[in-house]
Order: structure tokens, then sequence, then C-alpha cells
């Protein structure tokens, strides 16, 4: 239950508001998880006055605010195309109007076709208070712990990437049962992120070239097995896609 | 806190909690175009513009909307006719979804049309694509989408400054020529004659081949909008939830986190005293009456083993207490403070072990009442044992015998407006129920004794209904209100949240069943044998009259051939069985996909045996006309079956006309074909979605399913309709018939419009009303356009013999002659005309009758019961694409041929269709209700229950090939139920076709279709 509102217009106010712990205070970005019924107790700081909104590229990484919705992103001349397919595969329009691109990074679950392939791009967040650079994988599995008083003002992903996303689903738009979306570096640099299982995308790997990566995805998933997948299926799904990935870039 | 909020450009200053949600505030401000469909606004029924972007005011905080403009559709279009008051009309957006029959029940219209305003402002030429991208956040389970987008292109077009072609009464469907088929892969665009000249075409109209007995008709047959329609583009309060009553409570129900537990003890003292709580019931405190909840007429065709409030739970989501509150969060809070305690019992959470010895006993509530066979100590709920002919001796002659099982799921209506009730005492002290109901008349009836009410202070009112499909012909929470109105003396609204939809409304029955097949060697089917162990959940409402059409409407379609059509051999036996699953009801269809998944995926296995033809062995087998229908001497819903023959069969020009629109002859077994996929429509969807799919992978697949429904309930389900002759010679229609979004009121109205000669808006439509409308069963069993339809047409004709009786004295007095009789004076545009021309308006006899001469009120009363269930029947065919890697299944195109007798309103009709092979389509790939081993639900919100959206629909085309049925005036058969029969095996027997598999349990997932690949 929300039961304080705040609109700060300055950064320095919504950091003094976040640091508090009673009440336990969280950032809102569109609101599209945290607005929903909940018995936690919860004082809300409203991003939108902070002019976080703002999508630059600088040099060859894209520098995306926090606040930046879906739809700002999927509209960005910059976006790369695949994560503009990501997004699409991520939220419905309506959806992608209000959800932002730091309030659906620590919200994704493991079935998040948006963190998944941004996190195949390894992005760099930039934290409040401190300034702190942060990189997203790391940030991800600690967020429940790391986040609480602290603030993700930018986002910053490379452009000299190549990126693929390849999916399996029940149908086109349902949520992925496995994906995987597989980043390459001019360097020939390789991460391969899976996702559709667990409670967030999970890094498969990140080594100097793509050689061993579908192994290496099928290893990641041999003991993904849950409700709506067995394992076994998982493990050799992602090791196809990832195959198929790879092939993108080589093709 | 205090908000200043901007709507429609009007300031307002509200008082609001900091959680307070946008919808909340808006709804409380009288926008009430704003629905509720989520409480994650997956269903954009609560779409809003905001700076004139589509959001969801489900979650969005109205303090976060605070200086921004907010749109609502109020803010759009209105009635272009009020009176002295020029007004703009509607919104070119609004018109074109009136015209284009692109609304159903009208629920999530505003959503569509804010969204698709969006668009338009910023892309005045979208795509087909493109539309489909701003529809997405808008979910509609009536449509299929595919009528919203035309509507969208064609106001796109309109506010372009283009022309477009009417769609209206002189666009009746072209008279097929004899033999008419349509071209090879035809897409599904437009009939001849709708595209000239017109740079935008709008593709709603379906193909028909029409009847010869019905080309002098003018109403019916034609494209008339939906009466409803006008007032449901402007979002209108039309709906159960869209009032306000001064002192409205808010009731919560208490949900058991347990499958199967007795209630040791329940404290709600802390709740009670909650301030602003004003009512907490307990099973201690309420009147234990055994009832069942499902909508059905008298007896009820099943035992009554539900209570309101029980000392035990028997699903995870059974009721425990009620609270009634000033507000649903102090509800909520309220529901926290009772304390429960229970003691645990062992749960049945698979079917098989319901009736093994040893079982724990669901219902042993001494108070159980039976109906037929129901066994509560086996936790038999019902048994069905139906034999027709020899099997044994079927079998016997058979060249070959094929057996197999199959699963079918549990699924969800999925209806965008919840279960929704608001009731309250009226100054005559009668309790009003105000419901979103299919059966308002059955509620009133079954409702009496829960409450201690007589029927007659109870008085039902059923508004406008924002789907059903077969959820909302039960009794499930009007008890819940109706209770706490009697304990608080206040008026109270009970809506379910999407959360309570799933966990505790009512679904498709899940079944395991087992076929047995005789097969001569030239493809004459000897004998046919299904077994179904149907899953009926805690409850067994719709327990026997559901799993036995299982069997009644599929099984009932192949017969064999020769001596076999004579005296087919067929069993049909089934036992329903009680589990601590959630209870099981009416879902379109009623059984029958059940029934056809199994019966068509086996038929297929046996064409591929024995390679036959598979439209030819069907074909074969099937049932024709002329013949008796298997089953009408053998089983009739619990009820007395009679001998019922089949006077209408266009099967055969069904699969006819749906292979040549599918391209059968070409595609189907062609290894060429399957590997051949370039970029088809699969491959477009893909990549918009993600990226490629090396086509390397891909095989494609085509798949046909032939089925039969039924139309109503012969010798049980009865409409009525009264009509009332007013001063301008129009009238009003009060019927029973509860339109749930299907388009009832408008075809209804064009009947009696037909027969009275007046336009449909010379029809005042409403319905209903237990006070003011005549009697109804109510929307189920595809019955109200044949049998309320039919009770229309004979209050029609009473009343059209009084105006034609009288309009004959006129026109004598008026031309001083004697030649005017009733028998000639025909009723036409509005007049009664003589022979020669000669004629009065229906205004100048409306005038006569009740002011100047001999007065009388012209009206009149009709109802029809009706001795047959005429079938319509189907051809549905799929066709899909299959990765092989990774068993994904997508489904490129959907086509159904179907006799359903006369179409009344090919817009609506069409509409049907393509909304029910939507919700099947679902049912083929993705929807399923999956529990855990405690009985806890997966799928408690549309982000798991995955149902199509508007950009991952395949292609949909609609093909009505007319018969004329003659036990009904107008020759119609039902529409409503028959697409969710087939698209499933169909789309089964497609991946067959594709690759080689098959696949026995639907839906058809990518690790089912992987895991065949593998073991091939």
């Amino acid at each position: 239950m929300i039961t304080e509102y705040h609109r700060p217009d300055k950064l320095e106010d919504a950091l003094d508001l976040l640091a508090r712990t009673n009440p336990l205070t969280v950032p809102l970005g569109g609101g599209t998880v945290l607005n929903q019924p909940s018995d936690q107790q919860v004082a809300v700081v409203d991003l939108q006055a902070l002019g976080l909104n703002l999508i630059e590229p600088r040099g060859r990484t894209l520098s995306i605010g926090a606040t930046v919705t879906l739809q700002a992103l999927l509209d960005a001349s910059k976006t790369p195309l695949v994560l503009k397919a990501a997004i699409r595969h991520e939220a419905t329009y309506n959806i992608r109007q209000v959800a932002t691109v730091a309030g659906a990074l620590m919200a994704a679950d493991g079935r998040s076709p948006f963190a998944a392939a941004i996190l195949a791009l390894a992005p760099e967040l930039t934290l409040q208070p401190g300034d702190e650079k942060v990189s997203y994988g790391e940030l991800l599995p600690l967020r429940a712990e790391q986040m609480p008083g602290r603030l993700i003002t930018y986002v910053a992903i490379p452009l000299d990437v190549k990126l693929a996303y390849q999916y399996v689903a029940r149908s086109p738009a349902d949520l992925p049962i496995v994906c995987a979306a597989v980043a390459k570096w001019p360097s020939g640099r390789t991460r391969v992120v899976l996702g559709g299982y667990g409670e967030s995308p999970l890094l498969a790997m990140d080594g100097p070239n793509p050689q061993g990566a579908d192994i290496a995805a099928r290893d990641a998933y041999r003991e993904a097995g849950d409700q709506w997948a067995s394992a076994e299926y998982r493990s050799d799904v992602a090791a196809k896609l990832t195959r198929r990935c790879i092939d993108e870039f080589e093709n | 806190m205090n908000i200043e909020l901007l709507v429609n450009g009007i300031e307002h200053q509200v008082e609001a909690a900091p959680g307070n949600t946008l919808f909340k505030v808006l709804r409380s401000l009288g926008y009430y175009g704003v629905k509720f469909g989520a409480e994650d606004g997956e269903t954009g029924a609560d779409t809003v513009l905001l700076d004139g972007k589509p959001i969801n005011a489900d979650f969005y905080l109205a303090a976060q909307a605070e200086g921004h403009k907010i749109a609502t559709i109020e803010a759009l279009g209105e009635h272009p006719q009020q009176g002295w008051k020029q007004t703009q009309g509607l919104h070119p957006l609004q018109q074109a979804f009136v015209v284009t029959g692109a609304i159903q029940c009208g629920y999530c219209t505003p959503g569509q049309i804010l969204a698709s305003i969006e668009l338009l402002e910023r892309n005045p030429n979208p795509s087909d694509a493109e539309v489909r991208d701003a529809l997405s956040g808008v979910l509609c389970r009536c449509t299929g989408y595919k009528k919203p987008v035309q509507a969208v292109l064609r106001a796109a077009a309109v506010m372009r400054g283009e022309d477009v072609e009417p769609i209206d009464g002189s666009a009746r469907p072209i008279p097929a020529p004899p033999g008419w088929i349509p071209p090879e892969g035809d897409t599904g665009g437009p009939a001849d004659g709708f595209d000239a000249g017109f740079a935008t075409q709008t593709q709603v109209m379906p193909q028909i081949k029409v009847t010869p007995k019905t080309e002098e008709l003018q109403r019916v047959g034609k494209p008339e909008p939906k009466v409803d329609a006008i007032k449901l583009v402007q979002g209108k309060p039309a709906f159960a939830a869209d009032l306000e009553m001064r002192g409205l409570l808010h009731a919560k129900v208490l949900h058991s986190p347990h499958a199967h537990a007795l209630i040791k003890s329940i404290d709600a003292s802390k709740a009670r005293t909650l301030p602003g709580v004003a009512a907490v019931l307990t099973h201690e405190d309420i009147p234990r009456v055994a009832y069942s909840t499902a909508g059905q007429s008298d007896p009820i065709p099943g035992p009554l083993d539900c209570f309101s409030l029980d000392n035990k739970v028997r699903f995870v989501g059974d009721r425990v207490a009620f609270v009634a509150a000033d507000t649903p969060e102090i509800a909520e809070q309220a529901l926290k403070l009772i304390e429960v305690e229970y003691e645990l019992l062992e749960p049945i959470l698979d079917v098989r072990q319901s009736m093994q010895e040893g079982a724990p006993v669901i219902h042993d509530q001494p108070d159980y009442v039976h109906f037929a066979d129901s066994d509560p100590s086996r936790n038999l709920a019902a048994e069905i044992r139906i034999d027709i002919g020899d099997l044994d001796k079927g079998f016997a002659e058979a060249d070959h015998i094929f057996e197999a099982e199959y699963v079918v799921p549990k699924v969800q209506q999925a209806h965008i407006e919840p279960h929704v009730v608001v009731t309250y005492w009226d100054e005559d002290d009668r309790l009003v129920i105000r419901t979103s109901t299919q059966v308002p008349f059955h509620v009133r009836r079954m409702i009496a004794p829960i409450l201690g009410l007589p029927v007659k202070r109870i008085r039902v009112i059923k508004p406008r209904i924002g789907g059903g499909f077969g959820g909302k012909q039960e009794m499930l929470i009007e008890d819940v209100a109706a209770h706490l109105t009697i304990a608080t003396k206040r008026p109270v609204i009970c809506e379910y949240t999407r959360e309570e939809e799933f966990i505790a409304s009512r679904s498709r029955h899940p079944m395991r069943i087992r076929m047995k097949t005789g097969i001569k060697s030239d493809g004459t089917i000897t004998a046919n044998e299904m077994y179904a162990l149907s899953d009926t959940g805690a409850n067994g409402a719709h327990a026997l009259t559901v799993t036995g059409n299982t069997g009644h409407k599929s099984m009932a379609l192949y017969v064999g051939d020769g001596e076999y059509r004579e005296s087919p051999n067929i069993r049909f036996y089934a036992d329903i069985v009680y589990t601590n699953n959630p209870p099981c009801g009416a879902y379109r269809g009623y059984g029958v996909p059940q029934g056809y998944w199994p019966l068509e995926r086996h038929m297929e296995k046996i064409t591929q045996e024995l390679a036959l033809d598979p439209l030819e062995f069907r074909l074969k087998n099937a049932l024709r006309a002329g013949e008796l229908h298997p089953f009408s001497t053998a089983w009739s819903e619990g009820r007395e079956p009679r001998p019922e023959t089949i006077s209408t069969c266009g099967l055969e020009e069904c699969v006819q006309q749906g292979k040549a629109a599918i391209g059968w002859d070409q595609k189907h077994g062609n290894e060429q074909w399957r590997n051949s996929l370039r970029s088809t429509q699969h491959a477009i969807r893909n990549t918009q979605h993600a990226t490629r799919t090396p086509y390397s992978v891909l095989r494609r697949g085509i798949g046909v399913a032939l089925v039969m429904q039924g139309t109503a309930i012969p010798y049980l389900d009865m409409g009525a309709a009264s009509i009332k002759l007013n001063d301008d010679g129009s009238f009003n229609l009060l019927i029973g018939a509860t339109d749930l979004g299907t388009g009832s009121d408008t075809v209804l109205a064009q009947m009696a419009a037909e027969v009275l000669g007046v336009l449909v808006n010379d029809i005042i439509v409403y319905s209903s009303d237990t006070d003011f409308t005549p009697f109804d069963v109510g929307a189920y069993a595809s019955s109200t356009t044949y049998i309320s339809g039919a009770a229309v047409v004979d209050a029609a004709e009473k009343v059209a013999e009084r105006i034609k009786i009288r309009a004959a004295r006129m026109l004598n007095e008026r031309l001083n002659v004697e030649t005017f009789e009733r028998s000639n004076v025909k009723l036409i545009d509005g007049k009664a005309v003589g022979v020669g021309g000669e004629f009065v308006t229906l205004g100048d006899v409306a005038l006569n009758a009740l002011h100047h001469e001999d007065q009388e009120q012209i009206m009149a009363v009709g109802s029809y019961v009706s001795p047959v269930a005429p079938p319509p029947f189907a051809a549905q065919f799929a066709e899909v694409t299959v990765d092989t890697e990774t068993g994904q299944v997508v489904v490129d195109k959907l086509v159904m041929a179907v006799d359903s007798g006369v179409i009344v309103n090919p817009i609506t009709a069409s509409g049907q269709i393509e909304g029910g092979m939507a919700q099947a389509l679902g049912y083929a790939v993705c929807e399923e209700m999956v529990y855990d081993e405690k009985g806890q639900a997966r799928e408690k919100d549309f982000r798991d229950y995955h149902i199509f959206m508007a950009h991952e629909m395949p292609e949909l085309e609609t093909i009505f090939v007319e018969t004329f049925e003659p036990s009904h005036p107008f020759g119609v058969k039902a529409v409503a139920e028959i697409p969710l029969d087939g698209v499933a095996p169909a789309v089964g027997n497609a991946v067959l076709d594709a690759v080689g598999v098959n696949i026995d349990a639907n839906p058809v997932t990518p690790e089912k279709v992987w895991r065949a690949l593998k073991d091939k």
C-alpha cells in the first residue's frame, strides 16, 4: 500500500527522501509494478520531474535516462534494432508508454526479454548518491539488498556491439519460455544471456569469442526446470537459440 | 492529499489517498468510460490518454497524473441527434467502430478507440500491423481483433478525407452463383462488389453463399449496426458497476488458502470492530441452504452441493467469509483480521484418484442433494452411459481398431469485465440485483431460497455484459452481495478482482478421454467409442450436462457409412468426478470442444494410418440431412430424449468452400509446400516480435476438423418477447434474452423489423429485467437467435395482424371502399400498404389505435420452445508453421466455413466466428490452468494466462454456407459456439501434417512438440 507520494524536482531532494527507512521509501518510475496492490506499506518518490528522460549518444555508447519510457527508447533512432524487438516483446503499447527503462530493469524477472537483451549488452548503470558506475549483471542478483536508498539515474549501452535475440513462446507475443540474447563486440567478445526462467536473466557466457557459446547456454540451463518447462527442454533449446544468434552475426 | 486533475479539459480538485489509482479517481468523478479489467493494467479496458498517450489507469496513480492532460472516451463524440441541440455527432473512429461491427460486448471499446486516436494523430495512414501494435495494449476476448483493426483503418481513411464504401443495407452479400467457389488461396478479402473505387477497403463482410429463400427479405440478412453500439462506443455507464449509490458498501470474500480443510473455528470479532466495516458474515451467521450455481432451468440437472458459506473448504479460493465495508481497502484489511483455524484434509488434485478406493470424500455433508446417478461417497458428481446400436458387433465387423487416450486442459472464459453485482433494497423492500449475468431469470429463481425471500420480492436487472462466454451462466457472487445487503440494509457492490476470476470463478472442464474406433479397410466407421473422465472440481454445477454434450455433439458427427449410417454403433460413457480443484462450469462450446479434440485428432490418425483422404473419409462417415441425430433417442441433458431428424446439413459444401479458401488441394501432404517457407505471415510476425528464425528449420502444415454443435435444448429452452406499438409507429421490443455482446439484441430487432416492415432503429430493444421483460432462459446453448428469435417473430406477427386489421379499416374509411382486408395489406417501409399501393403509415395506425377510434393498445407477447435442436455444421482449417528445433508452433491462418442456417446479420455473425476462433486458438496453443501439488494456481493474471492479442493474431477467414432450417421462421441455426470446436484439433492435425508427430494433449506447446519430435 502506498502511504506517501512525493514528486521532487531536484535529485538531492529525491535522494534525501529515498534515504529514509521509516517509512520505507522507494523510487517510482512508471509504476507498472510498484503501484499494484500490495500489503507492504511504502512511500514513493516519483521521478518524473527529475529530467532523467533523455537519450543521448555519447561516443560509442548510448546514455539512457532512468525515466526514459520503453516506448521512447523504442522510438529513438540510435536504439539497436534487436533491442527494439525485445522491447516490443517485453510490453504492449500501453505499458510501454509508462514503463521506464530503470524500472523495467529493476523489476525484471527471468522472463523479461528487455532485461535479457540489455544484460547481453553489458550495460553500465549510474547510481546515486555517489555517482557510482556498476554493471547491471553485478547488480541484478543483489538488487534487493543494494538498492534501498539508492537511485539509478542513467543506463549506458554500447552502440558498436551486434545484438541478436531469439525466443520460444506459446504464441508470438507470449512471454518467453526460453530466450537467448547474444552480444558480440568488434573485438570478438561475446556475451550470452538466457531468459525465460527464474528470478532474473542469466549470464551464461562472457568470452573473448563466440566459441562454445551454445555449450555454455546448454550448461547454464541444465537445472532450469519449473512448471512452464523442463530443464531438459530449456537446456536444449537455449543452446539452439544461442547458436541461431551466433549464426545471425556470421550471416 | 489534494490533487488537481485536468480531465477532458475540466479541472478537478480531488482529495485522494496517495495510493489511489487514476482509475478509482476517474470513476469517482463519473468518468465511467474507463473500465476495470485487472489490477495490473493488462487488459487495457482502463485505457485513458495522458498527454495524448494511452496508459492504464488501473495502476497509474492519480497523483502521477497531476500536471498532465487526461482524456477519456467521454471527450469524444456524442449521439448525433439530441433534439434541438446541434452536435458534432460521433468521432470518425466511433462511427467506424459502429458500422464495421468492431463492437461486441463493448467493454474494451473505449480503450481501443483511445489507443487508436493516439495512433492516428501520429500516423494518419497506418498499416494493418501498426494498428495492431497500437491495439496491443487492449485485450478483446470477443472480436478476434479483425473488425476493430478494420474500423481503425476505415476511420483513418475518413480522417484523411477519403471516401469509403458504405456498409449498410445496400451492401448485402452477393448471392453466390451456382457452383460458386472462392479463388484458390483467396486471402479473405471483401466479397465481390465491395472494393470498387475506394482506396481503403473495409474488409468486415464474410463470404456468404446465400440461400435463395431469403433474397426478398429487407432486414434479415443485412449488416445492420448493433442497436447498442452508439452507447457503447461513447463509454456510457451501461454496465453493472457503472452507477453511483449513496451508502454503497464494497464486498470482499475471504478465500481459502487450502485445497481441502475443515474450518475448526472462525473468529471475525476483530474484523467487525474495524472502523468502516459494516458486516462480516461467516457460515455461522447465515442459513445453510444447499444449491447449485449452475444457471439452468428448473429442476437443475445436477447435484445441490454448494452453500453460500460452509464449514468446509474444498479448493484453494473457496469461500470462507464475506465482508462489507465503506471502501474496498477497508474490506481487504478486514479480511486479514478474520482468524480461521483449519483442520487440513488430504486433497484430491488428480482426477484419476477421485474414484479410487479410500480416496478422501469431498462432499460428505448430509444435506447433499443428489441428481440422477450422483454418488458423493465415490466423489461421483454424475455418470453417463449411452449405448447406441451394438458396439461389440461394430468392433467385430471392423478390419482395424484404433485406440488412444487424449487430454484436454482446464481453461478460463476470461471475459474482460469480471463478475460484478450490485444489490439493494428498493422502496418497496424488494431486493434488486443488478448483475452481469447471462441468466437473470434463473438467478431470481435460484437465489430466492438461499436468501429466504420469495421470488416475487426479488428483481434482477441485467445491464450490458462485458463478455460472459458461459462464465456468467453461473450464479457466482450474487448471493455474496445479497447476503450483505440483507445484513446491513445498505447497497452492496461485489466485483471480482482478476486474481479472483482465476482462483474462484469457473472454467472449462478438463478431461482425460479414451477413444476406440472400428474401421473397415474402405474407411467405413463400424463402431466408435468414447470414455471421458471429467474433472468437475469441487462442485458439480454443469457436471452432467457439459460432459453429456462432449459426447452428444461430437460422437454424433460420424455415424459410419452404408448400413452403419442406418444403424450406427456408438458408445459414450463418462464419469464426472469431484476433485479439490476449482469448480468447472459452462464455457462457450459447453463440453463440445473437449469432445472434438480427441475425436478429430483420432480421425486424423486413422486417415494417416490407412492412407485415406482426410476430407473424403470424414464426409463418407458424417451425418447427413434427413438422418436421425443418433443421440436424440438416447440423451437430452438429463431429461427425456425424443427422436430428432436433421433437416439441414451444409457440411459437404462447407468442406468445399473451406478447402478452396485455404488451398487444401495444393498444400496438404505437399512436401515442397511444407519446406518452401519464404516471406509468409509467420516470418513477418516473427520478425516484428524478435528476430528471424532460419527458414531451414521451419515446416508448414495444414489441418482440418469437421464439427457440429446444437441450437438450444429441445423441449426445454423457452424464450419470450413482447412488442408494443408506440404513437409514432415505433415499437418497444422487450425480451428476456440476454445479449452478452453477441449482438442478439440486434438480430432480434432485425427479425421484428422484418415482420413489422420498419427500420431496425424503429425497434427499441430492452433486455433484461425480471420485472418488465418476459421470461427467457438466458444466453446459453446457442439458443437466442433461434429460440428467442422465434418468440420475437411470434409476437411481431401478432402485432402485425392487429395493425393490418386496423389499417384495412382505415383505408376502407379513407377511400370509402370495402376492398381492403387484413390479408391484402402488407407492412413495408413503415407503412401498411394495400394491393394498389394505397397506404397508411404505422404512425397513422398508432394514433388511430391509441387516440382516435375504437382505442386499443396494439401489443402482443410471443413465446417459443422448440421440439428440435438443429445442429450447425462447419469445416475448420488451420495452417501452421512449426520450428523443428524448438517445437514452437505459429498458427498462420484459420478458415472456417460454417452452415449456421440463414445469417441474420453477416457482420455480427462473422464477428462471432472470428472471436470464437481467437478463443479457440488459445485453447489450441497457449491457454491452460495449472496447479501445484497443494492446489495453488499457476495462472492468476493475464501475464501468465496468455490470451491472444491484436498484434499476434493469424489471418482469419469466415465463410457462411447458408441453409434454410425449416423449424425457424427465418431459417436460422446457431452461430456462437461452434467456432470453439474445431480450431484446436485442426491445429493439432496441421502439426501432424507439418512434422509428422501426434500431440494428444492440448494446448500444443513447444515442449510437447519438441519432445514428440525427439521421440519420433
